[in-house]
């Protein structure tokens, strides 16, 4: 791994600073055009060298250079699948039921983490707050993640509707951090006194960030969801979506694809249909649109 | 030198202590000056830092605020004031609120929730009032001192939408203020000490020849002339040198007068040795020439008879004049002390000398028991003014005598009721072999007058003619009990 190859930190701070873009290019190693690959919150997005590694292990796979690409939002993602300006995305399961729905994506393999191909929401707070349960945050601030995130925003909302209570108006304020790993900040900072994150993040930070651990408590956790996936852009070519999909299902067996799914605390991919989402889908059903859940990008 | 009058105090003490005072005072007030301007343009500054990082915070959260978006206000709150950005700046506090001073952010999170207005009370509502009314960027300060506040409002899309407030701690203030004066303070010490030592070595150098010359000009006054070291130029040498110059010609002086003293001594010996021959030589000049006519005449009858008395009463007179001389001698070279019976020692030997004359003798010794004098030479004196006294009176008469001490000195007065002294003869009568009598050696009042003087007194005479004349002694004695060493 080459220093040239590291994405510069500061880079990201202006990603979640303004709303700007931070594509950054690695320099070309293998040749042809490069491999685009968008990574969204549902991936733990501050670990860099981890992604310097993975990408090489791609790039050893493809033979043409990989670019990881990031957006804030799901929202930004979604918009540069529709406009073909990527080839493939890590994205939410909410995004995903999205993107299929509207014929944007196919399916390429989905991470399998602790021996599923799922995932929960955890409802968490601060180690000192003495909530319990979800009902005892009424009246309080909640983070929530991104509206396009399934464990974020989507389940905990439908969690409320299937309580019988308005999700606008069961919490005092509610904002968006846009990242699981921001969410579970704002908690542990009692900037909110509540968030709803993804159980793979929550999981990987507790391990690799203990004081995050510490400070933060899970009170809460939904019923399983199909995590999310890697998909594809419609329309791309067929074998580099196979390439992927092979690549991707070779990790576990290579070395430095093994090191890589340790680091990221995953066991493999498996192939998954698009109905191991519904789940997902009904809980969209159910949450309830709202009004002021904009993205930045919108405004 | 007394502890408690420092007009009392040597110079070497008050000159180092002024010295010390002085400097410890300049440097004291130079320095807390510095220090007071110091703290004030610290705390200009640190109101400055206040506002740019207000400023900073506002500019961060319009567009985030304008969509209701509060997390990144938060991040960029805690980023801004972040130890990691400064590390000598101490951020109390930093929150961003709405025009309704409801929290947008706050850094202390926990305990100013968002969504929910500021909860204030006291100063802490007047601080909070004048920050939601501010138009423009604003310093507040603590009532208690303890921190400054910048206030810069939010201002998105041509609204005023809320306020962003940094407080920054004065901490970093005091602490710099309390360097300072710890610096100041060990400067002051230092300067004070160093001050010290100058005057110290002013001292060493203006002190100590001043005291010199005080001593110098003592030993001066006893009559010993002594000259001081001169080192360098200043005023002090300059004394120096005067009063080098002034011994030395105290002390030529003093020589000139013991050449002069010695000349004269000579020049009495020589008008002795003058009139011893003279005296002496009249007598043998007669006895020379009744030998010679003996010698020429050896069978002229009666010449023999004639001629011996004539020559006895010469070598008499050449007998009391060798006397008179080897008694002067005697007791001029005597020292042997003596109290005031010696006087009357005196008095039996003048008793014994008027017996038989019609003299009536008043004596009057009135010295203290402890007065001490030169036994021979005071006896010889007073004998020799006696013996003239009784000369004077060849009729009988009175003579009176008193001895008494007055304030350390020894006044003899003798008083005769005899012929007296002529008034053209009174300067001469202690002139040696001057004398009114035809038997005189005219040595006697002169042998007074110089064992007197041998003593460091005086003699003074008063006379009438024809009802007596009075001498008066006045010898000074010698210690502090009147009593004479020598």
């Amino acid at each position: 791994m080459g220093e040239a190859r590291r994405i510069d930190r500061r880079a990201f701070l202006t990603t979640s600073a303004g709303a700007a873009v931070a594509a950054v290019a690695w320099p070309a190693r293998a040749a042809g055009a490069p491999v685009r690959i968008a990574l969204t919150a549902a991936a733990v997005r501050d670990e860099l060298p981890l992604y310097d590694r993975w990408a090489a292990y791609l790039e050893r796979h493809f033979g043409r250079p990989v670019h990881f690409v990031q957006r804030k939002t799901y929202h930004d993602v979604l918009e540069l699948l529709r406009t073909g300006d990527l080839d493939f995305a890590w994205v939410c399961s909410y995004s995903f039921t999205q993107a299929w729905d509207a014929g944007l994506v196919d399916l390429i393999a989905a991470p399998v983490y602790r021996g599923s191909p799922t995932y929960r929401s955890y409802l968490i707070v601060h180690n000192d707050d003495a909530a319990q349960r979800l009902d005892d945050l009424a009246g309080r601030s909640f983070a929530f993640t991104d509206p396009d995130s399934a464990t974020g925003y989507i389940i905990p909302r439908a969690m409320l509707r299937a309580g019988g209570r308005d999700p606008d108006r069961f919490f005092r304020r509610t904002f968006f951090t846009w990242d699981h790993g921001q969410a579970i900040e704002a908690v542990a900072e009692r900037v909110a006194d509540g968030a709803a994150v993804d159980s793979y993040v929550w999981d990987y930070l507790a391990a690799k960030r203990p004081q995050i651990g510490r400070l933060t408590r899970k009170i809460g956790q939904s019923e399983a969801f199909g995590f999310p996936p890697m998909v594809a852009r419609r329309g791309i070519d067929a074998a580099l979506a196979e390439r992927f999909r092979t690549a991707l299902a070779a990790m576990p067996r290579e070395a430095d694809g093994r090191r890589v799914l340790d680091e990221m605390m995953l066991d493999g991919y498996v192939e998954v249909g698009s109905a191991h989402y519904d789940g997902v889908r009904a809980a969209a059903a159910s949450a309830g649109a709202r009004a002021d859940a904009q993205p930045p990008s919108a405004l | 030198m007394s502890p408690w009058r420092p007009s009392s105090w040597s110079l070497a003490v008050k000159l180092p202590l002024i010295v010390c005072l002085v400097v410890a005072g300049v440097a004291g007030v130079t320095g807390f000056t510095v220090i007071q301007k110091e703290r004030i343009e610290l705390r200009q500054a640190l109101a400055e830092k206040a506002v740019l990082l207000s400023q900073w915070i506002a500019a961060a959260s319009a567009e985030p605020m304008m969509r209701n978006d509060v997390w990144p206000i938060w991040r960029s709150l805690r980023q801004v004031t972040s130890k990691e950005v400064d590390e000598g700046r101490d951020v109390l506090t930093a929150m961003v609120l709405d025009t309704e001073g409801v929290v947008m952010a706050h850094l202390q999170p926990g305990l100013n929730p968002i969504g929910l207005p500021l909860h204030t009370d006291g100063d802490e509502t007047r601080l909070l009032e004048r920050a939601l009314r501010s138009e423009t960027t604003l310093v507040l300060e603590d009532p208690a001192g303890g921190f400054v506040e910048g206030v810069a409002p939010v201002v998105g899309g041509g609204k005023r939408l809320g306020v962003a407030r940094v407080r920054l701690s004065t901490r970093v203030l005091a602490q710099a203020v309390g360097e300072a004066t710890g610096l100041v303070l060990l400067a002051t010490f230092g300067l004070a000490l160093i001050g010290s030592l100058a005057g110290i070595y002013a001292s060493l150098r203006a002190v100590r020849p001043l005291g010199r010359l005080a001593d110098a000009m003592s030993s001066l006054a006893r009559g010993e002339p002594v000259a001081v070291p001169v080192r360098g130029a200043d005023e002090i040498a300059h004394l120096s040198v005067t009063f080098n110059a002034m011994a030395a010609e105290v002390a030529e002086k003093q020589r000139l007068e013991r050449e002069l003293a010695q000349a004269e001594k000579t020049a009495a010996l020589g008008r002795i040795a003058a009139g011893v021959a003279h005296e002496v030589n009249n007598p043998l000049a007669g006895i020379l020439n009744c030998l010679s006519t003996l010698r020429d005449h050896p069978k002229e009858p009666g010449l023999l008879e004639r001629y011996l008395p004539v020559i006895e009463r010469g070598l008499l007179r050449i007998r009391a004049i060798v006397q008179d001389l080897l008694v002067e001698q005697r007791a001029e070279h005597a020292s042997e002390p003596c109290g005031p019976e010696c006087l009357d020692e005196v008095r039996d030997l003048i008793a014994a000398e008027i017996e038989g004359k019609s003299i009536a003798l008043d004596w009057r010794n009135e010295l203290p028991p402890d007065t001490m004098f030169n036994r021979q030479r005071l006896q010889q004196a007073l004998l020799n003014l006696l013996r003239n006294a009784v000369q004077a009176m060849p009729a009988g008469g009175r003579l009176s005598v008193s001895a008494r001490r007055e304030d350390g000195v020894l006044v003899i007065v003798v008083e005769d009721t005899g012929v007296g002294i002529a008034p053209e003869d009174v300067g001469r009568v202690f002139d040696p072999f001057f004398t009114s009598r035809k038997t005189g050696t005219g040595l006697g009042l002169w042998i007074t007058w110089r064992l007197v003087q041998s003593l460091g007194g005086t003699i003074e005479v008063a006379s009438r003619l024809g009802e007596g004349s009075r001498f008066t002694l006045s010898i000074p004695l010698g210690g502090p009990d009147g009593s004479i060493a020598d």
